[in-house]
């Protein structure tokens, strides 16, 4: 049986990845995963990927037992509440909100990667975006552990003082 | 710089006439007489030219133009901007470096100067052509204790004191476009990078780089910067030495600072208002919800861009692009 960690692992790369349908079967338990509805639109976005979590993790909810042994069944069950919970985009603990008023840029410089998407694991001093107010270009940090669960503006939009960024949950 | 050898160079200044036996000397600064001409040698790196004759001691020949931690400490009159001062010929960047010490808990007030840097940058990691011994490529490390969102005065605050330093030197108009590039003839002589580490509520340090083209001729400047790019040389006509620029830089920024954290923004907004380029006249905005053509009012309370808005009241920016040429229609 696959661990919880295992599981996150998997969606996550399957999350990044082209792969619509993902089936995964080893000692008497499997898992697939599809991935519904806008998510090709939605990758084509990378600053929004956000809400594709939830149907990917909601996919994983479909693990099924062909055996009929209890102790596997009841296994699987307990990882897929187990997943739910860690995975859900609305599971966060954490907010890093904007310190001023300014334009919201995701990544150093237009032709970068962003510094973080969803799933990006952060450590206190990781830096998350650049709020610029007045030409002065303030790279904010995440302050906390944990990752990364839902990105909550748009590169070049302008943010309030205190405005939430990013939702982390905090390991 | 240790202050032994700025001693010694006080000593040695104040006798330019007669000779100051090594004994003298090794009394004064009661170090040993190696030890003063170990220091000697130092100085002679710097560019000092020291003459040193036999039972009659040394007299300094000469004082060097050239840029090191201790021809610009020598004669600064500040009290802690530029105490601890670092000074490379050749730097990737004064930034990087700035940045690196500030981590390493180098105190408030620390500058790092270098006479060229090859990997100099401004915003947006652009390139700054900062070539050897043609401008001023300085960055200095602060920690005011203040919060985060009031950071970027600091930064209209530095354009005014270079406008200020530059006023007195030139003959010349110069302006101010909003935050921080100094203009003369609609051109860029300098920039301003500022920078900040900071948590939520509090900034941990800030570095402010200052970026000067001071004696950049036509073939130093790259062309496709010709339009919008010069230096004090090209602009004025007029050869100012760099040392002595950037210590009048650093003994008026200091006091500016000072009156800042104790009195607020007020008289620096009504500085940077008399610099201010393009106050009252047509400018081009776009943001990312819209574009529209306003007239510029002037600086907020707060350094913030104040201008109209489509239907002609005030409005209050604080991130914007801009097109200061703009003709209105």
């Amino acid at each position: 049986m696959l661990k919880v960690q295992e599981i996150r692992e998997i969606i996550k790369l399957i999350d990044e990845s082209s792969i619509h349908e993902f089936t995964y079967e080893t000692d008497g338990s499997k898992i697939e995963m599809k991935k519904i509805g806008e998510t090709l639109a939605v990758q084509a976005a990378p600053q929004v990927v956000a809400p594709a979590i939830t149907p990917v993790q909601e996919n994983v909810a479909e693990i099924t037992n062909e055996h009929t042994n209890d102790k596997a069944a009841k296994e699987s069950v307990t990882v897929t509440e187990q997943s739910a919970e860690k995975t859900s985009a609305s599971d966060y603990d954490y907010e890093i909100v904007s310190p001023m008023v300014g334009t919201f840029y995701s990544s150093p410089n237009p032709e970068s990667d962003a510094y973080v998407k969803v799933g990006s694991k952060v450590d206190p001093d990781t830096v998350v975006c650049i709020v610029e107010a007045m030409k002065l270009f303030n790279e904010i940090e995440a302050e906390k552990s944990g990752e990364i669960v839902e990105v909550l503006a748009d590169n070049g939009e302008l943010v309030e003082y205190g405005q939430p960024l990013f939702r982390v949950k905090t390991k | 710089m240790e202050p032994t050898r700025n001693r010694l160079i006080d000593l040695l200044a104040e006798n330019t006439d007669t000779y100051i036996s090594g004994q003298t000397l090794s009394d004064q600064l009661e170090i040993s007489r190696s030890a003063v001409w170990k220091h000697m040698k130092e100085l002679e790196k710097d560019g000092y030219q020291i003459e040193g004759k036999p039972r009659k001691g040394y007299r300094i020949i000469s004082f060097p133009e050239k840029v090191s931690a201790n021809t610009v400490q020598w004669g600064l009159t500040t009290d802690w901007l530029g105490t601890t001062m670092i000074h490379r010929t050749t730097i990737d960047s004064t930034q990087v470096l700035a940045h690196k010490l500030a981590q390493e808990g180098a105190p408030h007030g620390t500058v790092v100067i270098a006479d060229e840097q090859t990997n100099g940058r401004g915003r947006m990691e652009r390139p700054w052509n900062s070539k050897l011994h043609k401008g001023i490529w300085m960055s200095m490390v602060l920690r005011p204790s203040l919060p985060p969102h009031q950071a970027p005065q600091l930064t209209l605050l530095t354009a005014t004191v270079l406008a200020d330093v530059l006023q007195r030197k030139l003959n010349q108009s110069l302006y101010i476009k909003w935050p921080n590039d100094i203009l003369i003839g609609n051109k860029k002589v300098s920039g301003i990078l500022t920078e900040l580490q900071a948590e939520q509520d509090r900034i941990q340090y800030m570095v402010i780089g200052i970026g000067m083209n001071v004696l950049h001729q036509e073939g130093d400047i790259p062309e496709e910067l010709w339009h919008k790019a010069s230096s004090l040389l090209l602009e004025t006509g007029t050869s100012i030495q760099i040392k002595p620029l950037i210590q009048e830089i650093l003994a008026a920024f200091e006091p500016t600072y000072a009156a800042y954290m104790k009195q607020g923004f007020a008289p620096i907004k009504r500085k940077w208002e008399q610099f201010g380029f393009r106050l009252n006249e047509s400018i081009h905005i776009r943001t990312f919800q819209k574009e529209w053509d306003a007239t510029f009012l002037g600086i907020a309370d707060d350094g913030a861009l104040l201008v109209t808005d489509s239907a002609g009241k005030p409005e209050k920016l604080y991130s914007a692009e801009i097109d200061w040429f703009h003709e209105a229609d």
